[in-house]
């Protein structure tokens, strides 16, 4: 009944497929980015159900350490899978959040069914983006601020962290680019003017402001040294009350929350793009090596008489045995003192050795 | 500029015309080996004065010839950033496979970014016309193809960053 398939570690499909009948309890623990947790389990008293358990590091461990799932996650989760997967109270022991998955429920066409596992699969983005949208509503109704404006730093990937900062009319969020590659760090910042230039436009007035600076920007100042060290600089947005109202909050979360992996995708396609650019340039180049070489064609418009040719083309062997025939002749000609006319022609019809053939014929051994 | 362009590689092309004019030549130093002169440098008799034709400080082109062999340099312009990381993919793609073009050189000279380097041997197997125009066209086609990779970066850039901004709208 069940199929799993993993697509590159990171990405659990769940396919569902009628063909194969449900022969064995499933009891599936995955891991994924290191430090995400999942526990797939079958039900022992329904057999069209299996449970879906995940646990995931928050996004801020300093911050919103509360008990239990962020607000609106209930509703998200509802609203995203439909009635095929519901929250399932109290969570399996050691995981922030159990779905009951009902098969019965499932649609029957194949692609729909394919749709429904990918949007399962992305549970973890559901969970830690309910975190974020929870911490954007806090931050914008607030009315005092404590402590100042004190940046919160959120970890969505691991190693990626970014930094979100309550000022009096908006919310900053910051993000510290770090790339391996020299060239990397050079395409992301050509990607990051263009940004900032387009934001510039009149055309984009509504979409939030994009800066980049090499430097860390003013409201990082007091973060550890470790956490502004960065190859590509800072990209920060301002969030403004507007791009968080009603259904563009979700856009806006998943925009912020996956800003790098849009970033490093985008290196990746253009040095792709590139790198099939260079191969086509190098292609043309050797045709053009290859139309240099003088070939057979060129060398016989260059060839003048044909004896030069047959003395081209005669080997050494053939041209020293050649020489020799010619010096014997002449040798025996010098050496015979009488000469008569027609005598050799006489020698060769009527002195001839004849030659005797072997009647027994042998065949090869192998 | 693109007369600036023509006159240097007219230029060029005429001194590779001057210069390309190669023999067999066997090595001084060792016996039964054949070296090009131009690499070894060991007997000042056999080489050449070095030409260097320049079109901007950051655009020039080393061309130095012996008896037997022609070592052909060339430093790409890289007006920023983006240029040099262009050029240097570029150039570094085509020296890993050199074995392409056979006049190519795996490393290029100090100073410059590529090298190639023509024996008599290449002018024997080659027409020597053609091989002046792969020379030039090679120079011409480094320049399109950095102007376009940066371009094609750039308008990349721009539509994936509408794409981005597009969800905030």
């Amino acid at each position: 009944m069940l199929k799993f398939a993993f697509e590159n570690v990171t990405r659990l499909v769940i396919l569902i497929d009628d063909s194969i009948d449900k022969a064995q309890a499933i009891d599936h623990h995955i891991s994924e980015f290191g430090d995400v947790r999942y526990h797939i389990q079958d039900s022992a008293q329904d057999q069209n159900s299996i449970y879906l358990s995940i646990s995931a590091p928050s996004l801020s461990p300093n911050h919103f350490l509360r008990n239990g799932l962020p607000r609106g996650t209930a509703q998200t989760i509802e609203r995203i899978y439909g009635g095929v997967a519901e929250i399932f109270e109290p969570p399996k022991e050691g995981f922030q959040l159990t779905i009951r998955i009902d098969f019965s429920k499932l649609p029957l066409a194949e692609e729909d069914r394919i749709k429904v596992g990918t949007e399962i699969c992305s549970l973890r983005a559901v969970l830690l983006g309910s975190q974020l949208k929870e911490m954007l509503w806090t931050l914008c109704s607030q009315d005092d601020v404590h402590g100042g404006y004190k940046p919160i730093k959120l970890m969505y990937h691991p190693g990626e962290p970014f930094f979100v900062i309550r000022l009096p009319d908006k919310i900053t969020s910051v993000f510290p680019m770090r790339f391996k590659d020299d060239s990397d760090v050079v395409l992301a910042t050509a990607f990051f003017q263009e940004l900032m230039d387009l934001r510039c436009s009149s055309s984009w007035d509504k979409a939030p402001t994009c800066t980049w600076s090499p430097i860390p920007p003013i409201e990082l100042r007091g973060e550890p040294l470790h956490e502004l060290s960065t190859n590509g600089g800072f990209v920060s947005f301002d969030i403004l009350s507007r791009h968080i109202e009603g259904p563009k909050l979700e856009k806006t979360v998943w925009s912020l929350l996956n800003f790098s992996a849009y970033v490093k995708y985008h290196i990746k396609c253009s040095r792709g793009f590139m790198q099939r650019s260079m191969r086509k340039r190098l292609e043309s180049l050797a045709e053009v090596m290859q139309k240099a070489k003088i070939t057979r064609d060129d060398k016989k418009q260059v060839q003048g008489c044909g004896c030069m040719r047959r003395l081209l083309n005669a080997s050494k062997t053939k041209v020293n045995r050649t020489n020799c025939g010619q010096f014997l002749q002449k040798i025996k000609r010098v050496r015979l003192r009488i000469r008569i006319r027609g005598f050799s022609r006489f020698q060769r019809r009527w002195l001839k050795i004849p030659k005797f053939h072997s009647s027994i014929k042998y065949s090869k051994l192998d | 500029m693109a007369n600036t362009l023509r006159s240097y590689l007219t230029c060029i092309r005429n001194t590779l015309e001057a210069a390309m004019c190669l023999q067999n030549f066997p090595c001084q130093e060792v016996e039964r080996h054949n070296k090009p002169e131009v690499e070894l440098q060991t007997s000042a008799e056999l080489l050449l004065n070095p030409v260097l034709i320049c079109r901007n400080e950051a655009e020039k082109c080393l061309i130095e010839t012996s008896v037997n062999s022609l070592r052909i340099s060339i430093k790409v312009k890289q007006a920023d950033e983006l240029e040099n990381i262009l050029t240097k993919k570029f150039l570094r793609f085509l020296s890993m496979r050199a074995e392409a073009f056979q006049v190519l050189r795996r490393k290029p000279v100090q100073g410059y970014d590529i090298s190639f380097l023509i024996t008599n041997y290449h002018c024997e197997e080659m027409h020597k016309h053609k091989l002046i125009d792969f020379i030039v066209q090679f120079m011409e086609d480094i320049d399109k193809e950095i102007s376009e990779l940066k371009l094609s970066v750039n308008t990349r850039g721009r539509l994936v960053a509408t794409e981005f901004l597009k969800q905030f709208v």
